[in-house]
């Protein structure tokens, strides 16, 4: 049976055959892509960006910009891009009409038929998806690294990324994770997006927008999950590391805080433009292609700085019909650390509001970073524990990212030798 | 009245040890369910040369309104100079050599 993805249209993933692939790249240009593109590749090829079948062309893009929709009407809010400069585009002989084979990390990665070749207006582009043309804001600075073309055409996948150590089970493309939870019987399921090793703030958010989710369905057996999904992307020095932030998610159900019958860790590829409000509707579509039927959104969702009202993603989600975006925003207050009651209670629900604790990710990684160990309301002895472990076995001794971590950790994925 | 911002400096057990040998553990607060923490304030300028002499550390302005993630040996000097002192009054000094 098809799998309807965002904008009602069916997720099929992008990829040939070993051996119709190495009939098909044979003569091609080969054009070396960065690791955000190859990211995009992979989201594409698998279905994470259905409706879309490749790089937009400048219609959709500036539909995307204007309108925040693509140029058939499906909403999407953050424009998909492949950019080259003219020298490149040159050098390379790339012609509308063309196809070129891209490589990663020098290995056969895609097939990409360039349907167009355009430009555009970047301080606008900049404008209309961030709010701001202001270079301070990671996701302006990023798109104005953009070099001055953009091809338009479809990809298709030659060569399957090898998952590497420890990502492998978490790298669920969208098809297979339908499967899934059709086989664990969720009927509801509700996605908690992060970039973070999770505190028990983290976990209560998850535990609360499980109950919202479970609304009014029967409790006889479990009907509802809560899936991790964790974006996997461009690091800073700073954060903490991949392995430690899906291992630890993981942690959560292993250690029975969670259990297999209400909770799955995943992660998809995706560079984090911080585009806040727009940001938001984007993760909604690509965890409707995931198969969620529930999204949690907390204050200030990916958002940066002070660029937006902590609450403009949640104002902006509520003014699109269900028709146009098919996931139930799940609106998440802050947990939070009250004395009185001693425990985590939900800032909606305690009144000893001059008591109150309040706690963040950036808290307890100063916790963590001053060499103590948080009590186990705040963070979860196993969690510390697993923290501490990924900082021996894959962060050259630190659970954050260092130079040294950036220049030899081993990738996420890699792109093997085509082989048929 | 002038805004005031946090450094936590978390006590660790080798930093209570030194503590209780100063006679200064009851300069330690309790926060967050038990974790023993000793909060140095910085004014709104104090506050601006530390974000820019130290670049990984933060100010959490959506949570917590303290300053976070200064590196672990600037914790250390600024526990060093508060039992060096018995006072947590100790920020002007500290950033004169910075």
């Amino acid at each position: 049976m098809a799998e309807i993805g965002h904008g009602g249209r069916e997720i099929k993933e992008r990829i040939l055959d070993p051996v119709e692939a190495q009939k098909k790249i044979k003569g091609l240009p080969q054009v070396p892509i960065r690791s955000q593109l190859a990211n995009e590749v992979i989201d594409i090829a698998y279905g994470w960006f259905t409706p879309l079948e490749g790089f937009m062309g400048k219609a959709d893009a500036d539909a995307v910009c204007k309108k925040m929709e693509l140029s058939d009407g499906t909403v999407w809010s953050i424009p998909i891009l492949f950019d080259m400069n003219n020298a490149e585009i040159s050098d390379y002989g790339i012609k509308a009409g063309n196809s070129v084979l891209l490589t990663y990390q020098d290995n056969p990665m895609a097939i990409f038929e360039v349907e167009e070749i355009w430009d555009y207006d970047m301080d606008a582009m900049c404008q209309n998806v961030y709010g701001t043309a202001d270079e301070k804001h990671p996701g302006v600075a990023r798109t104005k690294r953009y070099k001055e073309k953009f091809l338009g055409g479809k990809v298709t996948l030659v060569n399957r990324p090898q998952i590497n150590p420890p990502f492998e089970p978490y790298f669920i493309p969208p098809l297979e994770m339908r499967k899934r939870f059709k086989k664990r019987g969720w009927e509801a399921i509700v996605v908690h997006q992060t970039r973070n090793v999770p505190h028990t703030g983290h976990e209560w958010l998850m535990k609360g927008a499980w109950a919202q989710a479970y609304g009014g369905l029967p409790i006889e057996k479990p009907l509802v999950g809560v899936l991790v999904n964790a974006i996997i992307g461009e690091k800073r020095k700073g954060d903490y590391i991949d392995e430690a932030i899906i291992l630890t998610q993981d942690e959560l159900r292993k250690s029975g805080y969670f259990g297999d019958h209400n909770h799955l860790t995943s992660l998809t590829f995706w560079d984090m433009r911080y585009a806040g409000p727009k940001e938001a509707v984007f993760h909604a579509c690509i965890r409707i292609n995931l198969g969620l039927t529930h999204h949690m959104y907390g204050r200030d969702h990916a958002g940066v700085g002070d660029y937006y009202d902590p609450y403009e993603a949640h104002r902006l989600l509520q003014g699109i019909p269900k028709d146009k975006l098919n996931i139930v925003p799940v609106y998440s207050m802050n947990w939070l650390y009250c004395p009185h009651c001693g425990e985590i209670t939900s800032e909606g629900l305690c009144n000893h509001k001059e008591e109150w604790q309040k706690f963040s990710g950036t808290l307890i990684r100063s916790i963590v970073m001053d060499g103590v160990k948080p009590p186990r309301l705040i963070f979860r002895p196993e969690v510390f524990d697993l923290v501490m472990e990924c900082a021996e076995k894959f962060g050259f001794g630190s659970p954050f990212v260092t130079d040294e971590y950036l220049a030899k950790r081993t990738p996420v994925f890699s792109i093997p030798p085509l082989s048929a | 009245m002038a805004e005031k911002y946090p450094i936590n400096i978390w006590v660790n057990e080798e930093r209570y040890e030194r503590l209780k040998n100063v006679g200064l553990a009851d300069m330690c607060e309790e926060m967050l369910a038990g974790l023993k923490v000793i909060r140095v304030f910085a004014n709104d300028e104090q506050k601006d040369k530390i974000l820019k002499v130290f670049p990984t550390a933060k100010f959490d302005a959506s949570t917590t309104k303290s300053i976070e993630l200064l590196p672990r040996e600037v914790k250390d000097k600024i526990f060093d100079k508060v039992v060096e002192n018995k006072n947590i009054e100790i920020l002007e000094e500290f950033l004169k050599e910075y």
